[in-house]
């Protein structure tokens, strides 16, 4: 692997990382580290669902999480019981905790679909290492922002009026809310995003099924796979599926945050009513995604390993969205001081100056400290490549965004026009305790995701190895056919098995 | 009267207003409210009205065949077997499947039953079950579901008020003012509209008790006996009865008879407001005692020196009414339009002081001076002993101090008005000031020419013995029978004189009170007795200007006869019928009417009739009083001026001092267990549940204080805890406190820790003022649960962000001008914001074709900010209180409510104030409307935003997107909560949600049945008392209807302007609310909206708001502000090119 552009350890403590992220124009840098068998990745990626244990501190982590779970689950079920009182609401600030969770949920699930589908249009290949347990971030991300608009309601049993259902009262919903175009946005999201994320998943299903050892198992992977055989119509009638979700997916990623940003942008609530909401909640989203992509990767790959994988690049790749989609927000900051002032509105000036300097300003400050000044960082490639650094970062990042939609949601209410209402917004303990819970149940589910689904996907992965290749050089360098173990190393005969690399039980083309 | 009294009757509107099936007895009362099963002790149904019956009306040939008495043809009776096949086949659909042999199918069908029931929940859901007494026989002139209304009265503080009570099923549900009464009109304040609250005060006594045990009314009446006889015998020899005061002739007529039974009894008087000062200071004055009314509407300068006419007195509502009289805004040429002008000297600030044209801020221990100060540039010239006294008084070393570099110009046009105003002007001084002060005052106005004018003399009787001398006589062992009628002297007595003390020397006490209270519960207290509330019995009343009104009952005692349940008048009657035998009336019916037989001259069919309608019309209109001719006796009021003089400190009294205020929410404490009341914000501080120790703001600073900063206040030797508030605008080096809260639970569970208790600090030589009073911080903090300024008044009174973001709306939103550039810009209400674009997002809904167009205009310039509308509106609508917790998370559930603003840049130093109602403002082109998901706020035709509380499932969006912030939301189930105080635990508030009966069954019953009442989770606000106009349309089309007018179709009936009036306006004293129909051209509302002084707030957002605000226009003596709203205007720019004519002026 001489030719490979691999040029140096970065030797942090306990993160012993092979730096993949050089740039040479002539050559590719490589996507998959310290393997040249198809085979191997199959078994790396394997053997976290395969193991009879988990590590020590996956176990750790789902206990944690799980107890969250009870929480939210204690949390819920208060509320519902007793009323939306038990939260921290009042007159002028109707929504808090709840709606920004919410914003901050369907924003968490924006990177997912953007990395499987935009990327994939762009025939971004690095995207291949990470999509599929970002596209698991999505969905659960998505699950928790659903839960929140669906408890936040008055009357939780009710809360199917929403829906245009047909019913006895001749009652039908209000189009011109922007509450219900969310509840069309979101559902399709959601939808589109988990057929995608399964469709995706199905070729490596099926290698599980193929793999497993247990009657159980077996039947489990067997059932999701979906009969899959690896065929070639298989791979034909796949990949056609996979590019046009794709397709469907690509405008989901810039609608939904948008129609999340009319609830705001549509009402006239100074702060709120602004026109640059919807490009500025997509960049925020993606901003955000993406940074929890990163949160996740990072403890993911080093715990399951998969630092060959996902490599450096990879997260230097996304650690330079981050930079780019922060920098668009610190845009969409200054941007809307300026229209404030420029537009010459009283109340909207207000609100933003209000926002910056009243009751508030931590809050703002500590949006701004996190989204715009510390993605500055990402411009040095040292600070890009340190995984301990990025990794705290990212955090701090995710914490920024979920203020950002504080700070609009809340300083924006309880500052309005007449001054007689403003009220000063203090959460409660369940407050808390549902948002704890919603980060609980996103872990249970995450944690989940990676102990029983693959975790990368397996068969796009290989496609992008230089093997996958049929005039890749090795091939003409030395003939492996016939070697011991047969399946142990790649061997591709004819072209048809760029198409196929991951359909066997190890990742090569079947045996026989 | 109403011929039930117990609780059942609520109930029975659930079988009124059903499908009316008769029921017998005991059976369940069913949950939706519709429909009754006929059948004894059935259980409780939740869904559908069928009346289920126990016969079977459904096909059944067979049973038709054997001869049921019943059939449906002649085929069937004669069990024709094809009539019978079609009898089957009528019911085919159903019959198949269940005749059928298919074993499947019926499975199928019954499978799907089950499934459909458990979908629908009937089953699981238990339902409360409560029992209904049916109303067997109809009751004479009542309809079911329709009120009726009866005339009534109330004495408050010796003042009668003439009063309306609407009844609905036997329960009274709402007070209102008698539009008919000569003197207040059809007006209300906040008090007279919770009085209905009170009647069912689930506190309330209802227990007789003898040494604080349990006993009957038997027992009392026994021992009753037992003291007549006794006291007899001593011609009433250490007999006391000590009252409060009265207006009421009956009361007076007993307390005569008493007093000729008992010659050598006493009678007391006593209440711990409005006391004696005015008399004493009338005495001094003219030698004579005087009780001087303001007759404001007469008046073009007014001067109140440290008095409050608009709240916390009893005659608000006349000075309200004639104040505004003599401003409202309405002439035709602006130049033309009068105002009186209003100064008001204070230490505090009052509603009075917020609606001043111009205001003082005066120690109340410097007002003698500052009187003085007044007098001498008057010129008051009597005496040369009294000019003397005036000259010296005047020259306390305090007058350097009073009127402040910025004021003395405002001080100079006061006298240059009161001079210029001979017989025009009046100066009044609250019962604050000592009797000295009223007389200098009495001296100014006689000279003044107000004497007839502006001020009505009306001779008053001689006075009662006093509280003190009751007290010296019960300590020296001379009373042996105390028979106290209401007063609650344990708690409200001056602290020196140590009342339970001197009780406890009393060997007889018999108290007859509403409240188990303070007086009551001592121990020296050998019977307390529950009292009958106003409502329960008969009574009467005479206004200040001599009608009189006779206090009709709505509702017989809602306690046990055998636990009393007596009025005031009945238990003298009762001590009366005890020694002189039978021949005494003994109910309180027989009592009022002997009264007026005897006032009247009237007997038999004559008294009969006019009886009949005085009842009717709720008043008896007697001859007015005319002022007395009266003159001054200036060497006695040059003896109290000196005497003033001789009492103020030697050199600048630079100490703090302790003023001692009325409560405009509990009053003395009357009214402390009234949810209604203790909710109520404070017209100015905006707090609620609670009283403060006030103080300016730079006090605050000085003392080293913040905002709820628990401190001791030592003062007189006496000393007390309360928590710091600032009041921006209030003299500095002064503290104030109102008296009446702190009661704690000796006045009923909603008194628990509400506020702090100031009357340990009162004794008979301080009732309003201690010099010489320190203030010191324990350390601890307090919060306040106020409806305005959340968070912290303390951080609005820093120069910062959110002041300067008021200041710079507060011209747009409270549109103000003084009279003299009103004359020369009447249209300046309409250049206050500019507003270029006004563009929908969708094609607005324009209501064309509407029948009616409701709307309302409300007029600034006579506003007080009183908070009369505000209880009203809750007496209405059924509005919850939430309690002290709940309002401090700022969500308190008034559907109006009032604004009020500081004006200036300086925070802590106001230099005006703006008051503003609030309600839900129906806008044409909604805001709440367009994001509703679940359309459940939508406009009707009339163009009301109405709520579909059914529809809405409480995501709250709507209230995010009013920029009125007037929505309400229902966190918890306020309407079957307790209002209880801080829960501790983390579970501080419990799933209550099976929670059956609500908090009380008496509360419900103050319900209004027309208006729904709210469950938790849904958004609520002002529905311009949409059953108001429900009823008016209902009346008026029905009566077009008789008239010839064709229902169905296009109705064309009309209703007169002013036959609606919402609970707002018919609440308002200033009379400042109209409502009514835009489409008529001739309505009040009409002419209001097109006044150029109508303006909508926030309209530059195209929201159309219907109710329109009538810009304020104040008369200052000193106009620094030109008309404001050119201060600032944003966006004042207008494209023409774009809007042509939408640009307009908003």
């Amino acid at each position: 692997m001489s030719s490979l552009p691999v040029n140096r350890q970065t030797a942090l403590p306990g993160f012993q990382e092979t730096d993949n992220t050089a740039e040479n124009p002539g050559v590719r840098a490589p996507l998959v580290l310290n393997m040249d068998r198809f085979g191997q990745v199959t078994r790396q990626v394997c053997q976290v669902a395969e193991s009879k244990k988990p590590p020590f501190a996956w176990y750790v982590a789902f206990t944690v999480s799980l107890g969250l779970v009870g929480l939210l689950g204690f949390c819920v079920n208060y509320l519902i019981f007793t009323g939306v009182g038990v939260w921290g609401l009042n007159n002028p600030v109707m929504w808090a905790f709840d709606i920004t969770n919410f914003v901050f949920w369907v924003g968490i699930g924006h990177a997912g679909t953007l990395i499987s589908a935009i990327l994939f249009l762009f025939r971004q290949k690095w995207r291949t290492g990470i999509n599929r347990f970002a596209e698991a971030m999505t969905i659960f991300a998505v699950i928790c922002a659903g839960l929140f608009p669906g408890i936040h309601v008055g009357r939780v049993w009710l809360a199917y009026w929403l829906f245009p259902i047909p019913n006895q009262m001749d009652m039908w919903p209000q189009f011109r809310s922007p509450l219900l175009w969310d509840v069309f946005a979101v559902s399709t999201y959601f939808t589109v995003s988990f057929v995608f994320w399964f469709v995706g998943m199905v070729p490596d299903l099926a290698t599980l099924r193929d793999r497993a050892k247990g009657r159980i198992q077996q039947f489990a992977y067997g059932l999701f796979a979906l009969g899959w055989r690896g065929s070639n119509r298989h791979w034909h009638r796949y990949e056609v599926a996979y590019l046009l979700l794709a397709a469907l997916s690509t405008p989901l990623v810039l609608s939904v945050h948008s129609v999340v940003s009319f609830d705001f942008a549509v009402s006239q609530v100074p702060g709120w009513h602004t026109t640059i909401f919807p490009p500025y909640f997509v960049a925020g989203a993606i901003f955000s995604g993406f940074a929890m992509v990163v949160t996740l990767a990072v403890p993911a790959r080093q715990l399951f390993g998969l630092k060959d994988l996902i490599t450096l690049r990879h997260l230097d790749n996304m650690n330079k969205i981050i930079l780019v989609t922060g920098c668009m927000v610190g845009y969409a900051y200054s941007m809307e001081f300026f229209i404030a002032w420029y537009s010459g509105a009283m109340y909207e000036r207000f609100a933003f100056v209000n926002r910056a300097f009243g009751q508030y300003w931590w809050a703002y400050w500590i949006m701004v400290s996190c989204n715009v000044i510390t993605p500055q960082l990402f411009w040095f490639k040292s600070i890009r490549t340190s995984i301990p650094i990025m990794f705290a970062l990212c955090l701090v990042v995710n914490i920024g965004m979920w203020f950002e939609r504080f700070v609009i949601i809340v300083t924006s209410l309880a500052n309005d026009f007449l001054p007689t209402s403003w009220d000063f917004f203090t959460p409660t303990w369940v407050d808390m305790g549902t948002m704890m819970g919603a980060f609980g149940l996103f872990g249970t589910l995450f944690l989940l995701f990676c102990r029983y689904l693959p975790m990368i996907a397996m068969a796009e992965v290989k496609a992008t190895m230089p093997q996958a290749n049929p005039h890749w050089s090795g091939y003409e360098a030395h003939d492996d056919h016939g070697h011991a173990g047969g399946s142990a190393k790649p061997s591709f005969a004819s072209p048809d098995a760029l198409r196929s690399p991951g359909s066997g039980p190890d990742g090569g083309p079947p045996a026989l | 009267m109403s011929s039930s009294k117990d609780i059942s009757l609520p109930i029975n509107d659930a079988q009124q207003s059903g499908c009316g099936c008769s029921s017998t007895q005991d059976t369940s009362a069913q949950q939706s409210g519709c429909g009754c099963s006929s059948t004894q002790d059935t259980s409780a149904q939740q869904s559908g009205c069928g009346c289920s019956s126990t016969q079977d009306t459904s096909a059944q040939p067979n049973v038709a065949s054997t001869g049921r008495s019943l059939w449906r043809s002649l085929g069937a009776q004669s069990a024709d077997a094809e009539a019978s096949a079609f009898a089957a086949r009528e019911f085919s659909s159903a019959s198949d499947v269940l005749e059928g042999d298919d074993r499947r199918n019926f499975i199928k069908i019954m499978g799907a039953g089950f499934a459909l029931a458990g979908m629908g929940l009937t089953g699981c859901r238990r339902w409360p079950e409560s029992k209904i007494v049916p109303n067997a026989s109809q009751p004479a002139n009542r309809t079911p579901g329709v009120s009726v209304t009866y005339s009534t009265a109330v004495d408050f503080m010796g003042i009668g008020y003439g009063l309306v009570a609407t009844s609905f099923d036997g329960r009274p549900i709402k007070l209102d003012g008698n539009t008919a009464h000569p003197y207040w009109g059809g007006t209300s304040t906040s008090w007279m509209q919770s009085r209905v609250l009170e009647l069912y005060d689930p506190d309330r006594s209802r227990q007789v008790f003898r040494a604080g045990k349990p006993s009957t009314d038997a027992e009392f009446k026994s021992w009753l006996g037992e003291r007549a006889k006794a006291m007899q015998a001593k011609q009433g020899d250490g007999l006391v009865v000590l009252t409060e005061k009265t207006s009421s002739p009956t009361m007076l007529d007993m307390i005569a008879r008493f007093t000729q039974t008992f010659p050598k009894a006493k009678v007391v008087q006593w209440n711990p407001i409005f006391g004696n000062t005015h008399r004493e200071g009338s005495n001094i004055a003219f030698g004579q005692s005087i009780r001087s009314q303001p007759q404001l509407e007469n008046a073009t300068v007014i001067v109140a020196l440290d008095w409050d006419p608009f709240s916390a007195s009893p005659f608000a509502l006349r000075n309200m009414r004639s104040w505004a009289d003599g401003r409202r805004v309405r002439a035709e040429d602006p130049t033309k339009q009068t105002q009186n002008r209003m100064y008001v000297v204070e230490a505090g600030v009052s509603v009075s002081g917020m609606a001043a044209d111009s205001r003082l801020a005066v120690r109340r221990g410097d007002m003698p001076v500052f009187v003085a100060m007044l007098a001498q540039a008057l010129g008051i010239t009597g005496d040369s002993a009294l000019k003397s006294a005036i000259d010296r008084l005047a020259s306390c070393p305090a007058s350097k101090n009073i009127v402040g570099d910025g004021e003395k110009e405002i001080f100079e046009q006061l006298v240059k008005d009161l001079k210029g105003a001979k017989g025009t002007s009046v100066l009044v001084c609250g019962d604050g000031q000592p009797a000295e002060v009223v007389a200098l005052v009495a001296a100014i106005n006689e000279s003044l020419g107000a004497n007839g004018k502006t001020l009505n003399m009306e001779p008053m009787s001689a006075d009662t013995m006093g509280l003190p001398e009751l007290v010296k006589s019960m300590n020296a062992g001379q009373v042996d029978t105390l028979m106290i009628l209401g007063a609650n002297p344990c708690y409200n007595a001056p602290a020196d004189l140590d009342f339970s003390k001197a009780m406890g020397k009393v060997p007889n006490v018999a108290r007859v009170a509403y409240y188990r209270d303070e007086t009551s519960m001592d121990s020296a207290c050998t019977f307390h007795v529950p009292q009958s509330h106003f409502l329960e019995s008969w009574g009467d009343v005479r206004a200040p200007d001599g009608t009189l009104s006779v206090q009709q009952p709505l509702i017989q005692p809602m306690i046990d006869p055998a636990q009393g349940g007596h009025s005031a008048i009945e238990a003298l009657g009762m001590l009366l019928t005890m020694s002189l035998g039978d021949s005494q009336p003994q109910d309180g019916y027989a009592m009022v009417r002997r009264t007026h037989m005897a006032l009247s001259g009237l007997t038999g069919s004559t008294f009969e009739s006019s009886w009949r309608t005085w009842l009717d019309t709720g008043m008896i209109v007697g001859k007015p009083i005319t002022s007395a001719n009266v003159s001054s006796r200036p060497s006695d009021i040059a003896r109290a001026v000196n005497m003033l003089a001789d009492a103020q400190p030697a050199s600048r009294d630079a100490s703090v001092e302790l003023c001692f205020m009325n409560d405009a929410r509990v009053f003395d404490g009357c009214f402390a267990n009234n949810g209604w009341l203790q909710e109520l914000p404070d017209p100015v501080t905006k707090i609620t549940w609670d009283n403060a120790l006030l103080m300016s703001v730079a006090t605050m600073r000085r003392l080293g204080l913040s905002q709820g900063s628990m401190v001791t206040v030592n003062a007189g030797g006496r000393s007390m805890q309360a928590a710091a508030f600032p009041v921006p605008g209030m003299v500095d080096d002064c503290v104030s406190i109102t008296l009446g809260c702190g009661r704690g639970e000796s006045a009923g569970r909603l008194a628990v820790d509400a506020g702090f208790n100031a009357y340990p600090m009162r004794t008979t030589s301080t009732m309003r003022l201690v010099r010489g009073a320190t203030v010191q911080a324990t350390g601890a903090m307090y919060t306040f649960a106020h409806t305005q300024d959340h968070g912290s008044v303390d951080a609005a009174l820093i120069p910062s962000v959110p002041h300067d973001g008021i200041q710079e709306r507060l011209p747009t939103l409270v549109r103000q001008t003084s009279l003299a550039s009103y004359k020369t810009h009447p249209d300046f209400a309409g250049h206050a914001v500019h507003t270029p674009h006004r563009l929908s997002l969708w094609q607005e809904n324009n209501l064309d074709g509407a029948h009616f167009r409701w709307a309302m205009s409300v007029d600034l310039t006579t506003c007080t900010g009183c908070s009369a509308c505000v209880t009203a509106c809750q007496s209405e609508n059924n509005i919850p209180i939430v309690g002290k917790d709940q309002v401090k998370r700022g969500r308190e559930m008034f559907w109006i409510r009032i604004d009020r603003y500081f004006r200036g840049a300086d925070p802590a130093k106001p230099n005006g104030f703006a008051i503003q109602p609030v309600a839900c403002m129906h806008c044409e082109n909604a805001p709440c409307e367009q994001v509703c998901p679940v359309a459940a706020t939508v406009h009707d035709a009339d163009g009301i935003n109405s709520m579909v509380y059914n529809r809405c499932i409480g995501t709250r969006y709507c209230s995010n997107n009013c920029p009125y912030k007037v929505r309400r939301f229902n966190f918890f189930d306020y309407q079957r909560r307790e209002p209880v105080r801080e829960q501790s635990g983390p579970l501080a508030v419990k799933p209550e949600y099976y929670v059956d009966t609500g908090p009380n069954e008496w509360v419900r019953m103050q319900l209004n049945p027309e208006v729904t009442v709210r469950m938790r989770g849904v958004m609520e606000k002002c529905s311009f008392c949409v059953q108001r106009i429900a009823a008016a349309k209902i009346k008026y089309k029905n009566e077009w209807v008789k008239a010839g007018g064709t229902s169905g179709g296009t109705s064309n009936f009309s209703i007169p302007d002013g036959a609606i009036v919402t609970a707002c306006q018919q609440a308002c004293p200033a009379q400042a609310i109209v409502f009514g129909d835009l489409n008529d051209p001739k309505s009040q509302v009409s002419k209001l909206h097109a006044s150029k002084l109508s303006y909508g707030m926030l309209e530059e957002l195209n929201v159309k708001p219907r109710v329109k605000y009538m810009a304020k226009v104040i008369n200052p003596a000193v106009d620094h502000s030109q008309h404001e709203g050119h201060s600032y205007t944003p966006a004042h720019e207008n494209d023409g090119s774009t809007n042509k004519n939408q640009g307009a002026h908003s």
